[in-house]
This record gives C-alpha cells, structure tokens and sequence, in this order.
C-alpha cells in the first residue's frame, strides 16, 4: 500500500487588513482539516498586502519573529488543534533592520519545525523586494513533518534551478513554491517552471499565487495555484485565477519511486563537473 | 485576439507525385530518376529556369522546369545547378531532353539523389507552358476553393453570433463543416462543449486523459487544434478530433471556428458561462435518466469531475446562485459540478474522496452557504453515492426534497442540511401529488372552502393552513394572522361550518392538513 498524502494549498485576495487576513487563512486551515488535509502552505506573506508593489518603510511593522511572535504561536496552537502541517510564509523580523522573507513550518502537533528565508530576492517593476528583505542563507532545509519530507522555495527562487536541486538532494518529496506574481509578468512561466522543476527533481511541487489587484499597485495576482507531479501532470485541476481558492489534492508517493526508478537523474548527475557553476 | 495554429498553415498544394499523374503531363513521358522517396513534397508554384544560378530566383516549394541548355558540357555546373536548387527549397527538378541532353545526366541525377530531390526527366518533347498553366490554373483553384470555404464558414458563424445563437450551434456548424467531433476545452483541458455524432464524441471522450495530453502533437492523424484567446490571454482550445480532410482545410477549419468562439465570448459569453453550460447539460442528461448514467461517465470525467474511487453527493440547492455555490465549493476544495436546474433549484454533485465522511462534508458546505449574508438557501441532500450507476437516483431524490421543502420558510424546522427524512409527510404528498386519487381526494376534503361562494372569505383557507400547521395553536394562528382570539374563533367556526367537520377531531384535522399539503404542492 502506497502512501499518500492529502496536500492543500490555499489562494486568496487581499482583504484589507490583517486580523481578517489572519481570520481568513485561520478558516482555510480547518476548511482544509475537514477534508482530511494532511498538510497545507499558503500563499507569499500571507498576512498581508503584496507591499513590494511601493517602497516604503511603513511596511516594515508587518515584520514578525520566528518563531517567537503572535503569529507563529497562533497557528501553532491551530495546527495542534487540527492535527495539520502549516506552511507560513511571512515577513520576518530577526532584529529591527535584519528583515527576511521566510516560510515557518509547523508540524501537525503544532511544534516548530524551522524556516526557509528566500534566497534570491528581486528588484524589478512592481516586484521592489531588495527594499524590503536580506537573501537569505538557509542552507536548503527539508523538515520531517507528520505529512513527509518537506521543502520551501519562494516565489522568485523558482527562476533558479539550483535551488529546486539542494532541496531534491537534501530528501525533499514535496516542495511548496508560495509565490505573488503578477499576469502581465509572469503567466507564461506560470505552469513551466514548477512542472520542469517537479520533473527534474522527481518530487511533488505545490505551487500558490494570491489573486486579484490590491491598492498598492497594478498588479494582477492571477491565482492558478496547483499541485504537479514527478511527471509534469497537474494532480486534478489548477484553480481560478481569479477567486480565493483551497486546492486539495491527493498526492502518491508511489509516483515519486516509481520515476526514480524509471529515470535515474540523481545516479547520473555529474557534481564534479559542475564547478563553474559555484565560482563566484 | 489571436487565432494560433501550431503551425502556419501552408497554401494550398499539390504533391510532386500529383502533378506527374496529371494526364498532359503523363504525355511528357515523365520518368523519376532521383529523390523517389520525396514525392509527396508539395509543390507551390512551377517555374521555368535555365540560368545556372537559379536558386537566387526562388522561394521555395517550386517545380524548376529546364531544357538544360546553358548546363551541357559541364559537370560541376550541373551539380551546381542541383545544389542551388536545394539551397532555395525547390519542391523538384523536371529536366525536358532532347535539346540539351539525350539521357539524364549522371553528375546531376547523382547530385539530386544525395540531396534528396526528385529529379524528373521528360522523354518525349513537351512544351513546358503547357505544364504550368495546367498546374498554375489548379493550384489558384484549390487557393480559391479554400478562400471560398474560409468565407463561407466566417459567413456561417458571424451569422450566428449575431443572431444570438448558443455556444453549441456553434460548434455544430464547425462539426458540419468538419464532420469529426470537435471539442473545447479550458486551459485545464477540462471539457466544456462538443459536437458531432454522438458516438464518435463518446469515444473521443471515453479516452480523453491521454488524448488531452497529446493534444497538438501530431495533426498527421486529423488532431487538430487551435488555441482560443484575446487580450493577452489564452482561455481554451478547440480540437478537431480525427479530421478526415486534407491538414490544411482542417486548419482552416479550426481557425475560422476559434475565431468565432473568440467573437462569441467577447460579445458577452464568459469561460465560466462555458463551463456553466457544460455541467449543466451533464447534470441535465443525468436527472433525466433519458441516456444510461454508464455513457455519461465520460462526460464527466471530461468535464473535470474526480470519478475513480470516489463518493458521490448529490444536492439540490433552492434559492441559490450558482456563481455563489461555485465559488463555495472552490472556497472548501471541494470537486463538484454546479449546474442550474428549472424554478429556483441548483444542482451539486459533490465527489469526494472514499475516506473522507461525505455527510459531515455535505453539511459543511451546506453550513458556509449560509454565511456571509445575502439569501439563505436551503440544502437538499440525498444519501452519498459510492457507484455512478446510483447517481441519477440520488440527484432525483434531492431534487425531490428540495421540492418538498418549497412551502416551508427557510428558518422554520429545516436542519442545514435537508434530507429524505426531514421532510416526511410533505415528501409523500409531493411524491404523490400528481396521482388523481389524491388530486380527488383534496378536492373533496376542501372542497366547501376552494369554492367559495357568494358568502366566501378568502381567508379563510390561509387561516386554516396556519391553524394546522401550528399544531391547533390559537393564539399563535391568531397572532400570526393579526386577529384577535374571538375574531379567529369566528373564523375556524366558519371552516368547521363550510366543511362540515369537527377540527377538535384529531384524525379530520389530520385528514384536512394532509389535503392542504397536497392541495399546496399541485399547485407549485
């Protein structure tokens, strides 16, 4: 009998504020709980606005310790209720001016498992990241969680392969990509990069995108989040790309072997010749 | 808008073996001497040629007529000749003998057969203007042919999108023109419409997973597709499914139809009015038991619905909207179709994983409808379904509770989630109510208010109706009907007087409220 794990990720518009943010995905979760959802990320900073749309320090109060701050302590006590891992992608406060973009994982008896803090940070039209967020240097985490092996990449790092590499290397069966990108920018990348990745890498991916135009600017969050597998298949169907939406999904693990087995990527990598690749 | 193929379609053309069929041409005594297994290359245009350098002069796709006149005398010209030809893309070489060369020429037949080209000889003599103006005046006609069926299908199409016409006369008109299923589907290969005979569609559909997957890989074997979109957007295809034509009118075909459905979704239709009408017209064929539940199942594992080990749970929502119970539904995660029936009720067909409990499920979706303000719909439910056969049964039977719930108020006595059993004696009657014994039976226990008369109080009935519903409650008839007690004791004096019964009288109360009920649903 293979194992599967039930897997959801978690789309949404911006509401306003960030108490019924909070409220919103605090729903989805025992939403995603009642179906029997094992494991469940949302979207990039979640809580809030996709601020990168401006610079201005006032967005820097969205900023949160890890693991220490409400926030965290409030999905934990959450994620022990429901018996589910939570994936929190949040703004991250590590002293007052050392500020990251990070993903705290939860596991299903609500103990803290560790964060992943977004390598590749972009500065582009509408995307004004480097204001906002140091690289962060985590060194590729995959967490043991009550749902599997687990892995973060955030939005941007997708671009990088590399990454999506350590994360494979290091164990991982699903990696979760939370992202924010707009239509206009992103769209035809949207369903490339990830089923690619999930390909090369021979694991899951799950990949979520906010929906719907915010205040801050134009962009226009087009949603579409799904899951993929280790053969470029979406699991069931991508969602809207313009309503708030919990994808559930049932993932086998049996998939993952049974392409391993069929292509031997990780036997036939060749590390040695890749020393370009790190020079600086 | 944009209209793509995979790739552009090609003029219309005839292949080199075609063109030596042709009857003038065979007096020609044509005879291939190199590049026999490239026949079948099209030919666009023919053109006369007898300058060394005559690749300069071409576009490719050309049949090069020459005499070889300026080549005689000069292998490496010869093979010059052959290779600037292949450089240009020739089609084919048709050397004409008799002036310049008695036999083919080995340095040029040797050249031709390395690069693939067929190289055609002529042994008797043949005036070459006789060649092209046969094959120039059939390819201009296949070109005109082509630009008239173009024409004639745009002119088909506009006509019905500006008559108004549905999303499926449509896809009829392209499925008479192509006489193949044609189908559209949503970006997520999610099948939203087809057309054609009904029993090729159901193949199409019965392998659609994989044949989706395919989708614009090999349009040698009639699979056609063009993609739909406008605005920068794409937002489906459309697939000719084992066209029987030449590619290129298949082509044709599928752009002049995508083209339309562009217009069609731009002039008012939406992706989701598509998909709308898709599980609308399952979930339609599904209740009415007309096609055997088993041929449906294609359908709707094509339109998106998870079908493979799954529990199935069919409910009938009264005053809801669809957008709203869509949006729902993707709210929770939960697959489902949504689909609007007739008189205020909505269908939903959840399709739940085996290990999850369906009716907890059912109810928490029954329980977010109502939140969020607005109208509060009831919920209807039949007993979750582990086999599709049993799906069509359960779909009726919440139909038939939601019907049943049509008289009460929402608040009043309905659980969240309304079942079978919640609605007891008005599920019977409703069950009943077109059976003439009970349309006879209503008649006659009412009979003494429904005719009313000159003495008549209109009011009487509705004051009877609240007076057996309420259990018998007086005051609360009373106040309910902003009477004083006296007034209504009047009143329930004159029904007992009308009918000639006794309402202390358990079983003739219980006979009255049971010819109300049934009195109240024939007339819904």
């Amino acid at each position: 009998m293979s194992r599967v794990v039930r897997a959801a990720v978690f789309q949404t518009a911006w509401t306003g504020d960030k108490e019924s943010m909070i409220q919103v995905h605090e729903q989805a979760a025992r939403d995603a709980a009642a179906q029997g959802a094992q494991v469940l990320c949302f979207q990039e900073l979640f809580y809030g606005p996709y601020f990168c749309q401006v610079q201005d320090k006032k967005f820097y109060e969205y900023a949160e310790q890890i693991p220490d701050g409400p926030i965290v302590k409030r999905f934990q006590v959450l994620a022990r209720e429901l018996g589910i891992v939570l994936i929190l992608p949040m703004y991250e406060e590590e002293q007052p001016g050392v500020l990251y973009n990070t993903a705290a994982v939860i596991d299903a008896d609500g103990s803290y498992l560790g964060k992943y803090r977004k390598t590749h940070i972009p500065q582009v039209q509408g995307f004004w990241e480097k204001f906002y967020f140091r690289p962060g240097h985590s060194d590729w985490p995959v967490f043991e969680t009550a749902a599997g092996k687990i892995g973060v990449y955030i939005c941007y790092d997708r671009h990088f392969p590399e990454g999506w590499r350590a994360l494979g290397l290091a164990g991982a069966e699903i990696v979760f990509n939370p992202s924010a990108t707009s239509r206009g920018l992103s769209a035809y990348l949207w369903q490339l990069e990830q089923p690619a990745a999930a390909v090369a890498n021979e694991y899951f991916v799950g990949a979520i995108n906010r929906v719907g135009v915010e205040e801050l600017g134009d962009n226009d969050f087009y949603g579409t989040s799904y899951f993929v597998d280790p053969e470029a298949q979406f699991v069931g169907e991508v969602a809207s790309d313009k309503d708030t939406e919990l994808v559930v999904r049932d993932l086998d693990m049996a998939k993952l072997r049974e392409v391993r087995d069929r292509w031997q990527f990780y036997r036939d990598r060749a590390p040695g010749a890749y020393t370009p690749l790190t020079a600086p | 808008m944009t209209v793509t193929t995979a790739v552009p379609a090609p003029e219309p053309a005839l292949s080199v073996r075609q063109i030596l069929a042709l009857e003038r041409v065979a007096a020609g005594e044509p005879e291939v001497v190199a590049g026999a297994g490239q026949l079948d290359r099209p030919v666009r245009w023919v053109h006369v040629a007898e300058a060394a350098d005559v690749g300069v002069m071409l576009n490719g796709g050309e049949m090069v007529l020459t005499t070889g006149v300026l080549l005689a005398g000069d292998a490496r010209i010869q093979t010059e000749y052959i290779r600037s030809l292949d450089r240009a893309e020739a089609a084919a070489v048709v050397l004409g003998l008799g002036r310049a060369f008695p036999a083919p020429p080995e340095s040029m037949r040797r050249a031709a057969e390395r690069c693939g080209m067929p190289m055609v000889v002529l042994h008797r003599p043949f005036p070459f203007a006789e060649l092209t103006e046969e094959v120039q005046s059939r390819l201009v006609r296949r070109k005109f042919a082509a630009v008239s069926l173009s024409e004639a299908v745009r002119t088909a199409l506009t006509g019905l999108i500006t008559s108004g016409a549905p999303l499926q006369r449509l896809l009829d008109e392209i499925a008479g023109h192509s006489a193949c299923p044609v189908v559209l589907t949503n970006l997520a290969h999610r099948v939203l419409a087809t057309a054609g005979e009904r029993s090729a569609v159901d193949d199409v559909l019965r392998d659609w997973e994989r044949i989706a997957r395919q989708a614009g890989g090999n349009e040698g074997d009639g699979w056609i597709r063009a993609d739909i979109g406008g605005r920068g957007e794409q937002w489906g295809r459309l697939m000719l499914c084992g066209y029987r034509g030449d590619i290129e009118t298949g082509r044709l075909l599928a752009d002049r139809g995508a083209e339309a459905l562009v217009l069609h979704r731009l002039l008012g239709g939406t992706v989701a009015a598509w998909e709308e009408q898709s599980a609308q017209s399952l979930l339609t064929d599904v209740l009415s038991g007309v096609v055997p539940a088993r041929q449906l199942l294609p359908r709707a594992r094509a339109a998106g619905l998870p079908v493979n080990r799954r529990t199935f749970v069919p409910l009938v929502v009264r005053d809801g909207d669809s957008g709203r119970l869509g949006r729902v539904l993707r709210l929770l995660g939960m697959p489902g179709l949504v689909a609007e029936l007739a008189d205020g009720f909505t269908a939903v067909l959840l399709s739940l994983a085996r290990d999850q409990d369906a009716d907890a499920l059912a109810v928490h979706f029954a329980a977010r409808l109502r939140t969020g303000g607005g109208s509060r719909p009831v919920v209807a439910a039949a007993a979750p379904r582990t086999a599709w056969e049993d799906v069509p049964a359960g779909l009726r039977e919440a139909l038939h509770v939601a019907e049943a719930t049509a008289d009460t108020p929402v608040d009043q006595d309905l659980p969240v989630l309304v079942r079978l059993r919640d609605v007891r004696l008005r599920g019977l009657v409703r069950l009943l109510r077109d059976d003439p014994h009970v349309q006879a039976f209503a008649e006659r226990e009412l009979d003494g208010l429904l005719c009313g008369g000159g003495d008549g109080d209109p009011d009487l009935l509705p004051v009877l109706r609240t007076y057996l519903a309420t259990g018998r409650n007086k005051s609360l008839t009373a106040q309910l009907h902003h009477v004083s007690r006296p007034a209504l004791y009047r009143r329930l004096e004159a029904i007992e007087a009308r009918l000639g019964v006794d309402l202390d009288d358990f079983e003739q109360a219980a006979s009255l409220h049971i010819a109300l009920l049934a009195h109240d649903a024939q007339r819904r």
